[in-house]
């Protein structure tokens, strides 16, 4: 145990240490601000492409531009784009040192193949992890201290949910969870892909090919799509957003989630079965 | 033509004489039950039911002081018709001169006998296309009200009266307004795990309705105007 809390200590400040770590961290606070920014200076005129719909009848009173909205329009606009972020990271994790050939140098340590795999895979979580903090610090906090704090207006296909203030702090706090259980599915991904190949940057790309094709399948409603689509983690990535519905699909998060762990355990053990069979020829 | 006009208004006149209700003194008593009040403040409790609008009951304050300022304060989002019903219809009402009233017919509206006191207005550039009241005919109140404006639509409202009648305030109002369905579009809201509904071609408006429950008044305390700031 104490070899593989080393070999692990060693992963994460190896993956953190890595300038393309940096990069996601980055891009996260230039997205959030650079949103917060906007809906800054153009919240109203954005927030009109829906509110419109309410305006020719309605006066809508209330602060509608607030701090848990810009929270939610972020999160719902990045969670699409981290799992890009985290590919980035994590899909290189074994297939790099392979490319490298310092896989063989960790190789040489009495600590198993599986453990090695554990202490990259857990590496990629803890990377992940702090992706999902840096997210909520700009997109939570920084978002309440410029726009206040105040009532939800969630959007979601089938209209406006109204959550009050008062009931939002746990449902950011699952939502949080339930996104980094989807995003550590990429990280499962990519790592699994980086012990089957080689190369160090085909995992990545093959990680962002498969999310976007997933993704712009779950976009289209097509009978044909329907099938297919229950069966794809980016489906169940998206499962945070029913915690902002009223009342809370329970049955469909538990499903979701039952979904996201399945994959995380499939592609997990994988990556063991595979790893612990490869020849290290380089 | 003007043979037809003439038939309908004399069908009218000799409706009216017949039922022996005059619209002018209908409005006449309601107008000084209305002047009754100065200023107000109540409780109040709103229910919404809007299509594509899931949001809780809220409570809140409400502030009238004359000769319009009208407030409803409360915490959090909430959503009131453009045409505020509590304001709209005593300032309809009040100027007299400005309108033409008449009755166009009798209804039992919550278990009262009303006349249906419809006022078209004198000007051709008011806001108010058609307002239809349902007065009760013995003691003069608003029961229902429908209420067309150029660029609001129509919107109906039910009165119900409970402690405060003499003051013609209500304990309840029901407005019901048509509405279309809010949508977001998928792309916007990122609903992967979400199947759109299926059109049905024709986007046909749906029934709204927003209730509001006034209790605790407090009639006539001389309010101040800081109570209609933010």
């Amino acid at each position: 145990m104490k070899e593989f809390i080393a070999i692990l200590k060693n992963e994460i400040i190896k993956t953190i240490k890595r300038p393309r770590s940096f990069i996601g961290f980055g891009i996260i606070a230039f997205i959030c601000l650079m949103l917060q920014s906007a809906f800054y200076h153009d919240g109203k005129e954005i927030l009109s492409f829906v509110t419109g719909q309410l305006e020719n009848v309605f006066n809508v009173e209330g602060k509608v531009l607030n701090g848990n909205l810009i929270c939610f329009i972020v999160l719902q606009t990045l969670i699409v784009q981290m799992p890009l972020l985290v590919a980035l990271v994590t899909g290189d994790l074994v297939s790099g040192e392979t490319a490298n050939g310092t896989i063989r140098f960790l190789l040489t340590r009495p600590a198993s193949r599986t453990k090695i795999v554990l202490a990259k895979w857990i590496a990629g979580l803890f990377y992940t992890l702090l992706l999902l903090i840096v997210l909520g610090f700009f997109a939570l906090f920084v978002s309440h201290w410029i726009f206040g704090d105040g009532d939800l207006m969630a959007l979601n296909s089938e209209g406006l949910t109204i959550i009050s203030a008062d009931d939002i702090i746990w449902r950011w706090g699952y939502a949080f969870l339930i996104a980094f259980l989807s995003l550590s599915v990429v990280a499962t991904l990519a790592n699994m892909l980086s012990c089957i190949m080689d190369n160090s940057i085909t995992p990545i790309v093959s990680v962002m090919a498969i999310i976007i094709v997933f993704t712009i399948i779950g976009m289209f409603d097509l009978p044909s799509f329907d099938l297919i689509k229950p069966f794809l983690f980016t489906t169940h990535m998206i499962s945070w957003k029913s915690l902002f519905e009223d009342p809370i699909p329970f049955h469909d998060i538990w499903f979701s989630i039952a979904v996201l762990i399945i994959h995380i355990v499939l592609f997990i053990s994988i990556s063991i079965f595979y790893f612990n069979r490869k020849d290290i020829n380089s | 033509m003007m043979k037809k006009l003439l038939s309908i208004l004399l069908l009218f006149v000799s409706y009216q004489a017949l039922a022996g209700v005059d619209p002018k003194l209908l409005i006449r008593d309601l107008n000084k039950k209305f002047n009754q009040v100065s200023d107000y403040k109540a409780d109040l409790y709103m229910e919404f039911n809007l299509p594509g609008v899931k949001m809780k009951n809220l409570k809140g304050k409400v502030v009238f002081k004359k000769p319009n300022k009208f407030k409803i304060k409360a915490k959090g989002i909430f959503f009131l018709p453009k045409q505020n019903p509590m304001q709209n219809m005593s300032e309809m009402l009040i100027d007299t001169n400005s309108y033409t009233s008449i009755i166009s017919g009798y209804e039992t509206v919550e278990g009262k006998n009303c006349a249906i006191v419809n006022i078209i207005p004198l000007k051709a550039q008011d806001e108010l296309i058609l307002g239809k009241f349902w007065i009760d005919i013995k003691n003069p109140l608003v029961y229902k009200s429908q209420i067309t404006t150029k660029n609001n639509g129509t919107i109906e409202t039910k009165s119900i009266y409970g402690n405060q009648i003499k003051y013609a305030l209500p304990e309840k109002i029901i407005v019901k307004l048509e509405i279309n369905r809010i949508k977001v579009p998928k792309m916007m809201s990122v609903d992967l795990n979400k199947k759109s509904k299926p059109k049905t071609g024709i986007e046909s408006k749906e029934t709204g309705s927003i209730q509001l429950n006034f209790s605790n008044y407090s009639i006539n305390a001389n309010l101040s105007d800081a109570e209609f700031v933010d």
